[in-house]
């Protein structure tokens, strides 16, 4: 616990204190060089990831960041194509963040939180085509795959969005289509129930996501005390091959004296460590 | 013509090769750590049928117009994933299959809870059904109890629940979801050590001579469940007074007719 030489004349209980002054609380431990979770600003949290638990969907994960559980489900269903786009099949990517997962989410529908991080795991997912959306065809024009990759938080502990990632990409890694054939008479798709194949996964993007606080410190992978009070984040997505696939930042990400272009370099080179790390895990 | 499969086959065995009575297996898993924000939780199966339970309270409760001035309001929600069934099906918060569990449960276990020492307060349970194969309610109520004894909230007994149907004149416990759609059936939640009966839920028709068989069955089922889940409790919380350093302590004495057998997390922990 950091030393309290500027604290008034009263005792104050440590927890009351983080609940009563959560930035005051968040400094002394920073100025101290740790985070409340005993972490150094630079660290990560330990990751762990099962594929293959729900027997009811093609593809699953259950992925561990830290406490930040998520569970991802890859279930296929047959459809038909779009009219201007006939040999092109569909991902559509889903988080839910139910009021289970912490005090924060009210039940009730996807608040915002949910639906940004579901739009962004789309963006990711499509444009960086992990998944050859032409390989889930068919029968061009009559019969494609529809892939949902659905995830459900089931602890939240900030970061959701590394978590949410990673789990995508192992439960997509770990999906089995049945062998499908098109009739081109009945107009049917019959799938087999012995042979399935694995997806024709492209790209395995990881990410590694960072907040900056008082314009004066980095934090990797904050935790969901942390995260209210960051002023800024930083997302680095990075590819297989370690090529930089996005970086995205919201808020001004100078630190002390460095310029923000500095900073955000920092973080990609931490990022390839990072995930360097975690596609052990995959 | 696809092939029809046998729901009780002459030689006495099920589809998925059970005995009549035979019960899946039961998995308990309570978490070592306390790694999640919720004040207890717990998953359990029923072979393929996977829920995770967990329980924030009693806590202040968030409307103040919401509360009762003698006893604390139970709150149940429910989310069933899109993956967790052999169709993908997403539904909505407000759909009426997961509303109506919700309120099976809530009524399950309002009078189970000690209410009325948390005035003003509140007690939400969350249910998240990660696998579906049958008996989605029973998982539902067992994990229920076994995270609310994990949040330490005092209720008068367990509550266990099973499946049981009809196939002909023969019954059966703990029907997969292959066996709901083909024969009538209910669900009996109980409160073993008194025999209680503090759900029932039909849905199909059952002949009215069966029922009182069913009921009989499902009593001694729920006594095997009780059973189950007692033994996980105690492991639990021998578990939670070693690492608390009561290493004398850490074999948790089984008095099965001890008064006030409450296992309550906190109790234990002040011996």
């Amino acid at each position: 616990m950091a030393s309290s030489s500027q604290l008034s004349q009263s005792k104050i209980d440590p927890s009351v204190f983080q609940r009563l002054h959560p930035r005051a609380y968040l400094e002394r431990f920073l100025s101290e060089g740790i985070r409340p979770d005993g972490r150094d600003p630079g660290a990560w949290r330990g990751v762990s990831v099962n594929v293959g638990s729900i027997s009811t969907a093609e593809g699953s994960a259950l992925v561990r960041v830290g406490d930040t559980t998520i569970v991802c489900g890859v279930k296929a269903e047959i459809a038909e194509p779009e009219l201007d786009r006939p040999e092109h099949g569909f991902l559509v990517p889903n988080i839910d963040l139910p009021a289970m997962c912490s005090p924060r989410f009210k039940p009730g529908p996807p608040g915002e939180e949910a639906q940004v991080l579901s739009d962004r795991l789309n963006n990711v997912l499509i444009s960086l085509e992990v998944l050859s959306t032409a390989s889930l065809c068919i029968h061009p024009g009559k019969a494609v795959w529809v892939l949902y990759v659905d995830a459900t938080c089931l602890n939240y502990d900030g970061n959701a969005f590394d978590a949410t990632l990673l789990a995508m990409i192992a439960a997509l890694k770990n999906t089995k289509l049945p062998m499908a054939k098109f009739n081109e008479e009945t107009g049917r798709t019959t799938c087999s129930h012995s042979s399935s194949v694995p997806l024709d996964i492209r790209h395995l993007p990881l990410s590694a996501s960072f907040g900056i606080f008082d314009s004066s410190h980095i934090l990797a992978d904050p935790a969901s005390f942390e995260e209210p009070l960051l002023d800024a984040f930083i997302t680095v997505i990075l590819n297989e091959d370690g090529a930089l696939n996005s970086i995205a930042q919201s808020g001004l990400a100078t630190v002390g004296e460095k310029s923000s272009e500095e900073v955000v370099a920092g973080c990609v080179a931490e990022a390839k460590k990072r995930c360097a790390d975690t596609r052990k895990c995959i | 013509m696809g092939s029809r499969i046998e729901t009780l086959n002459a030689g006495g065995y099920r589809s998925d090769g059970r005995r009549q009575l035979e019960l899946r297996d039961f998995i308990i898993d309570l978490p070592t750590v306390s790694s999640s924000n919720a004040d207890g939780s717990a998953v359990v199966s029923h072979g393929l049928t996977t829920v995770m339970a967990s329980v924030f309270g009693p806590r202040e409760a968030r409307l103040r117009s919401l509360t009762l001035h003698d006893r604390a309001v139970v709150n149940v929600e429910v989310g069933i994933t899109p993956f967790s069934s052999g169709e993908r099906r997403r539904r909505g918060r407000g759909d009426k299959y997961i509303l109506e569990l919700a309120a099976a449960i809530k009524a399950t276990f309002e009078p189970v809870i000690q209410i009325h020492l948390y005035p003003r307060s509140q007690i939400d349970i969350y249910v998240q059904v990660l696998e579906q194969d049958g008996g989605m309610l029973q998982a539902s109520i067992n994990a229920t109890t076994l995270a609310l004894i994990n949040a330490g909230v005092p209720m008068s007994d367990y509550v266990a629940a099973i499946t049981c149907g009809v196939f002909s004149t023969q019954p059966l416990l703990d029907l997969t979801s292959l066996e709901e759609s083909d024969v009538p059936h209910l669900t009996l939640a109980v409160m073993p050590k008194t025999g209680k009966v503090t759900l029932v839920t039909m849905e199909t028709r059952l002949h009215v001579d069966r029922f009182e068989e069913l009921v009989r069955l499902a009593l001694l089922a729920s006594k095997v469940l009780h059973a189950e889940m007692r033994t996980a409790i105690r492991a639990h919380t021998g578990e939670l007074i070693r690492a608390m350093g009561g290493s004398r302590l850490s074999r948790v004495p089984d008095r099965e007719d001890a008064p006030g057998d409450d296992d309550q997390d906190e109790a234990m922990a002040d011996a």
